[in-house]
Formats: structure tokens, C-alpha cells, sequence
């Protein structure tokens, strides 16, 4: 296509485009929005955004957002620097029994799970992953095929 | 035609609205059309267009004494169906590349259908019926840019930007997506010349 053809074929396409009017909304948008507006407009103020809250309880949650955060590097700081921080860490650890044997039976299993894989030999391990790989691959080639397939047929071009 | 920044439509005749129902019913036609033209499904325009008169509301202070309320208006209908269709645009985009038409390709020459006297009898609603039809079957990556190209005069960089692709892409589909649309309008016993008198 030449460019005469181009600039030709652009401006009768913008005449044509340009022309349509608006399409007709549906009867039931303005309701719809009339609505939703009506149902913002009744929840209440803690159920809507931040931006929307009364000015004083805004300034009163980040005033106690404010001092909540530095009560709590205050603490950290007194807790680490105190004798009591070592006695805290024992009773800390007795009360949390459980996570040490939680983490001995994970370790138990792992060293099992590593066992047994070891004792696999290589090709079939290597072929076995391989072969999930390629299974993997088909599924996604099948799938972007036949969306292709689909689309070219709705294309018109 | 485009050489200037884009300035977004703005519909003419449409003063400044005081009460928000009126506002939104000289309005709701243009946002409609707007977002049905870009995403081509009625059901999520209509979604878009309560989106976009929701969020009109909260400005409503602003828009009701403001002139360019229209384009205002326009501006966010196109960015909301852009939004939308980038959403699922990205869940496809591995599979609507795969494989896809080379770029660069010289466009196949379109031959347009000699003038004649077919539309003759055939009112202005039923003109718009077979174009409005014409531009639907385009796919997205040719309608899209065709329409914020033909409708809302946004220049080809501009569109390359919000799209996400390059120039010369954008480029390539405009002009596709002219010759594909005057390809289904000659199919359709249509042509150019006719429908532009």
C-alpha cells in the first residue's frame, strides 16, 4: 500500500468513524448509579475509606497510631537493655517447647525425604524430571494453539 | 490530523449542570459509547461508564461549574476500559503472542468497492448499525488503538505509552485495522465512499 493510498484510506476512515453518533445508554445505568450512590451515602463512617472519616477521629487514630509505634520502641529498647532480658529469653524458651519439637520432626523428615531420594538412581530421576518438563510444555503449546485457533476464527482479518 | 497534543473531545452544546441526574443523563450516551467502543461488551460498558459517574460524583463540585466536564469525563471512561482490558490483556498475552502475525508485514493493498447506490434507501441508524458491527469484529490489538486514535485524537506515541507496546507496533495495527475495517465493510456490500456520502 502506497502513501497515498494510506493518507486516503486514514482520512475515509475518520470521516466514517467521526460521523457515528453516541450509542444509546442503557435505560437502567442512571438508576443503577443512583443507587450505588444512595448505598455509599448510608454506610457508615467507619466503612468507608480513611479520606472519608470526621477530621477528629482521624487525628485521633494517627495520634494513637503515633504513640502506639513509640511505646513499642520504647519497650524494645528498656526489655533489651535490662537485666530482665535474659531471664525473659529463658522463660521464653521453656514456654515454646513445642517449636523445638516441631523442628526436630521436620529435620527427621527431610533427612528421610533425602534418603530415599538418594537412593533413586540418577536416570530415573533425570528422565522422570524430563519428562515432566516436556508434559508441561505440550500442555501449554496445546493450549496456546487452540486459543490461536479460536481467535482466528472470530478474526475477520 | 494528530499533530497537535491530544486534547481529549469535548462534546459541544453541554454547559455546566447544577443537579447531578441531569449532568449524568446529557453525559451518560458519550461515556457510554466511549467504553462499549473500547471494550466491546455492553455488560462491563455499562459497569465502567456507573464506575466512571460514581467517581464523577465525588468531583461533582468541580465538574458541574466546570466547561470540560465532557472531556474530563471522556478521559476517565477511556482510562477505565484501558485499565480493564489490560487486566485480562495480561492473563492472554502468552497465548495471543504465540506464534503471532509478523510485524512489519506489508499490509495486503485494499481495494475499495466502487461507489454505488446500495445504501441509497438506507437511513443514518442503519449506517452506523453496520459500522458500529464492522468495528466490533476487529480484535482488540487493531480496535483499541483505532479508536483512541480516531475518537479521541490521542497521538500514536501517546497510545503507544498507554498501551504498553511500541510505536511502530501501534503504528502497524492502525493501519491494519483501517484495511481490515474497510475489508468487512466491502464485504458487507458497504463502502467507504458510500457510508461518508
Amino acid at each position: 500500500m502506497n502513501t497515498n493510498d494510506k493518507n486516503e484510506l486514514e482520512a475515509r476512515v475518520h470521516r466514517t468513524l467521526r460521523s457515528l453518533p453516541n450509542r444509546r445508554a442503557p435505560s437502567g445505568l442512571e438508576a443503577r448509579v443512583l443507587a450505588e450512590l444512595t448505598r455509599r451515602a448510608a454506610l457508615p463512617w467507619w466503612r468507608k475509606s480513611f479520606a472519608h472519616w470526621p477530621s477528629a477521629f482521624r487525628f485521633t487514630f494517627l495520634a494513637l497510631s503515633v504513640a502506639a509505634a513509640a511505646l513499642l520502641v520504647y519497650g524494645a529498647i528498656t526489655v533489651g537493655n535490662s537485666q530482665g532480658a535474659h531471664a525473659l529469653s529463658g522463660g521464653l524458651s521453656s514456654g515454646f517447647g513445642w517449636f523445638t519439637l516441631a523442628r526436630d520432626i521436620v529435620l527427621a523428615a527431610r533427612d528421610r525425604v533425602a534418603s530415599l531420594v538418594a537412593s533413586v538412581p540418577r536416570v530415573w530421576l533425570y528422565g522422570g524430571a524430563a519428562v515432566i518438563a516436556v508434559s508441561y510444555a505440550a500442555i501449554g503449546a496445546l493450549g496456546a494453539a487452540t486459543y490461536r485457533a479460536l481467535s482466528v476464527e472470530r478474526s475477520p482479518s | 490530523m494528530n499533530d497537535e497534543t491530544k486534547v481529549q473531545n469535548e462534546p459541544s452544546g453541554l454547559g455546566p449542570t447544577d443537579d447531578f441526574t441531569t449532568f449524568m443523563r446529557k453525559y451518560q450516551d458519550m461515556v457510554f459509547t466511549t467504553s462499549a467502543r473500547l471494550v466491546r461488551n455492553d455488560a462491563q460498558a455499562e459497569d465502567i461508564s456507573q464506575e466512571v459517574f460514581i467517581k464523577a460524583h465525588e468531583h461533582f463540585e468541580m465538574l458541574s461549574k466546570s466547561p470540560s466536564a465532557g472531556g474530563w469525563l471522556k478521559t476517565v471512561a477511556t482510562n477505565l476500559s484501558l485499565n480493564h482490558l489490560q487486566r485480562y490483556r495480561k492473563r492472554w498475552k502468552f497465548f495471543s503472542e504465540f506464534g503471532s502475525d509478523t510485524d512489519g508485514e506489508e499490509s495486503p493493498a485494499v481495494e475499495f468497492a466502487a461507489p454505488d447506490t446500495f445504501f441509497a434507501d438506507v437511513d443514518s441508524d442503519e449506517r452506523r448499525a453496520w459500522v458500529e458491527e464492522a468495528l466490533s469484529k476487529l480484535p482488540d490489538h487493531q480496535r483499541v488503538p483505532l479508536v483512541l486514535y480516531h475518537f479521541d485524537d490521542i497521538p500514536y506515541d501517546e497510545i503507544a505509552r498507554r498501551l504498553g507496546v511500541s510505536l511502530a507496533k501501534v503504528k502497524t495495527d492502525i493501519l491494519r485495522a483501517r484495511a481490515a475495517l474497510a475489508k468487512i465493510l466491502s464485504r458487507g456490500g458497504a463502502s467507504l465512499e458510500a457510508l461518508t456520502g
